[in-house]
């Protein structure tokens, strides 16, 4: 019997193991609850006013504010600048995971330190980067202005801003993944005679999927809400360079609370999608990682 | 399909992987690259299967170049060390994965697929688990899958990377006899890297070992065992005690005792070293003429036909080991403690070999 206790650790009773190693029941209600107070105040409750606002003067005028054109072209807009960033971003963040966990070279490191780049700096600054690039005083403005190009304060702007920002999510993801798979599996393909695409499509790209799924996800959480860097390259243009969270903040300032809090809950709505997706796939991963792992080794020999 | 190698280098940063090796594999052979880790052969089978490029050198597939050739095109199976099988797909796919890549034009039809594939799990003994993930698969039988994909494509040579390192003892024994059996099935020229020297003597037919990206010998089995070229190769086949001492006019003295060697005729005071394998030394209860060595017995194991004795000289206190059968045990009766004379019945001496700590028994 005593190997089997060994053998099976996880079988032992969870009070057993609390009581010896755990903290008085005092403590651990004192913790639970001021963690639970901390959720209630931070998360939930500005949750649940953002939907109390919103219906504040009832259903029709919620609808209104949702339909009302500068709304829609805002949320056309957010919609088209999530759709060229987020495919942008997917095939940044594949490739560089790629590269970076595929290859050995100099300058590897620093290529993954890059990456963090977008995380590390302030929205704001991303932003200026852009308007000092290609403002109408920046390095390229005089030659954008001569061959006619918009940039800052036109869309171009507002997707270069968003995919900056967004730009480490799914490489990020894939990075760690990819690079505790290896790259024996690609080999083994392409000694069977795969050519590259079908090394990727075949082999590499079944092993990231969920990885793949989940970055693109947050991904586009980000690109749908991003609200500082596209800020400063927009102009604020209604009907035109007005994205959601950029309507929000302008109903809000013209004291419109009813209307700009209905346009944020379309923006919640939307949060709390992804974090439906996001546990989903979180859970996938995790099973398609233990179907790997948990029959490792079974063992060779009869079992006597 | 012989397989030619010539002055292959290869180097990873300052350590050189393979220095300027030459090796020749005739068609339809078992061969064995035997080696410690680091003497450079599992760069050597990556770069004869494309997976790496070599910085010099040469390789011919039926005296064909085909240094250059890309991977996919060199038509070789390699057999990873751990396994590397597709992970989400069957057993089934991953054997059929080497025919579906093929361009349409060559591809075999379904049936023809399922057809290879059949066969193929039936001469690996896996026919019921074509539908299993290779997570499912015990150790022994992932290495068999693997090999199955790759004999899928009609390989024109077999490469396998230490085929069996990372199952344990029993499992390693009986697949190093079904893949002789497959390799006489099968007959495809094979090479294999194994750092056993056991594994590489009871399977191949020709056995390469190899140490610090030089190739030290090459040859049968028998040859290699019987008569190593060097140094290393003695150490690294077999139990041998070494003998530091001076050569001089054929005889090799070593502490109190001097060693004949015939073949250093010529020899005059030359540093020197006498291998001496455990099993190639008699036991005496009194000195057997100036080649015997006094020795006391530190240790006896006597589990099995043969003793193992532990031994400590009595000139410089360096140690001994023997074996020897246990018939011969029980009738010389020395115990723990006791006082023997040693004298080696066959002695191999080689001038001041470069790095004597590599050549310690093995």
């Amino acid at each position: 019997m005593a190997t089997v206790a060994i053998g099976r650790p996880a079988t032992a009773s969870p009070r057993a193991l609390t009581r010896s190693t755990g903290e008085s029941r005092a403590v651990r209600y004192t913790l639970i609850g001021i963690a639970l107070v901390f959720l209630a105040l931070v998360l939930l409750l500005p949750l649940a006013l953002v939907f109390v606002q919103a219906f504040a003067k009832g259903l029709p005028a919620y609808w209104q504010a949702i339909r009302e054109p500068d709304a829609l072209s805002a949320a056309k807009l957010t919609l088209l600048i999530a759709a060229i960033a987020v495919p942008a971003n997917l095939v940044f963040g594949v490739a560089a995971a790629w590269c970076v966990s595929k290859f050995e070279f100099r300058g590897r490191n620093l290529l993954i330190t890059l990456i963090d780049l977008p995380f590390a700096v302030s929205p704001v600054i991303s932003g200026m980067i852009f308007v000092l690039l290609f403002g109408a005083h920046g390095w390229f403005g005089d030659w954008l202005f001569e061959h006619d190009i918009k940039i800052i304060f036109a869309l171009p702007g507002m997707v270069l801003a968003t995919t900056f920002v967004t730009a480490p999510f799914i490489a990020r993801e894939l990075i760690p993944l990819m690079q505790e798979q290896g790259s024996e599996e690609e080999e083994a393909a392409i000694v069977l005679g795969a050519s590259g695409w079908q090394t990727f499509l075949r082999v590499t790209l079944p092993n990231i999927k969920w990885g793949l799924l989940y970055g693109l996800i947050l991904c586009n959480a980000r690109a749908m809400g991003e609200f500082g860097a596209v800020s400063v390259v927009s102009g604020h243009i209604r009907g035109e360079t007005n994205t959601l969270p950029l309507h929000v903040e302008i109903l809000y300032n013209e004291y419109a609370f009813a209307a700009s809090f209905a346009v944020a809950s379309v923006l919640t709505l939307l949060a709390l999608v992804t974090l439906a997706l996001k546990t989903l796939v979180e859970w996938q991963q995790r099973r398609s990682a233990a179907g790997v792992a948990d029959t490792d080794s079974p063992s060779e020999r009869i079992a006597p | 399909m012989s397989i030619e190698v010539r002055n292959l280098r290869k180097a990873f940063g300052n350590f050189v992987a393979l220095d300027d090796v030459d090796l020749d594999v005739p068609g339809g052979e078992l061969v064995a690259l035997l080696g410690p880790s680091g003497s450079g052969k599992t760069t050597l089978l990556r770069i004869i299967a494309g997976l790496e490029p070599a910085d010099q050198g040469m390789i011919r597939f039926e005296g064909e170049d085909a240094t250059d050739q890309p991977v996919r095109e060199r038509q070789v199976g390699f057999v990873f060390q751990h396994y590397a099988l597709f992970r989400h797909m069957s057993v089934f796919e991953n054997i059929a994965f080497g025919l579906r890549v093929r361009p349409r034009a060559m591809r075999p039809s379904e049936e023809e697929i399922r057809g290879t594939v059949m066969n193929l799990l039936r001469l690996v003994q896996l026919e019921a688990l074509g539908k299993r993930r290779p997570s499912e698969l015990s150790g022994g039988q992932r290495q068999r899958v693997a090999l199955a994909r790759a004999l899928a494509v009609k390989p024109k040579v077999l490469l396998l990377d230490e085929p069996f390192g990372a199952l344990d003892a029993k499992v390693r024994k009986e697949l190093r006899r079904w893949l002789r059996r497959l390799h006489e099935e099968v007959h495809v020229t094979s090479v294999f890297v194994t750092h056993d020297q056991e594994e590489a003597l009871e399977v191949s037919d020709r056995v390469v070992i190899m140490n610090e990206g030089r190739v030290e010998q090459s040859g049968t089995p028998e040859e290699v065992y019987e008569h190593p070229a060097t140094p290393f190769v003695y150490g690294f086949l077999g139990d041998v005690n070494l003998f530091h001492g001076r050569i001089d006019r054929g005889r090799v003295k070593v502490g109190a005792s001097e060693l004949e060697a015939p073949e250093w005729a010529e020899a005059r005071d030359q540093a020197g070293v006498a291998y001496v394998r455990t099993y190639d030394v008699k036991l005496t209860p009194s000195a057997n003429g100036r080649s015997s060595i006094e020795a006391t017995v530190r240790h006896v194991r006597t589990f099995g036909p043969v003793v193992r004795l532990e031994l400590d000289r009595a000139d410089d206190g360096g140690s001994i080991e023997a074996h020897i059968p246990r018939a011969l045990f029980d009738r010389l009766g020395v115990g723990k403690g006791e006082r023997v004379f040693v004298s080696p019945t066959s002695v191999r001496v080689f001038a001041r070999p470069s790095d004597p700590g590599a050549a310690r028994s093995a």
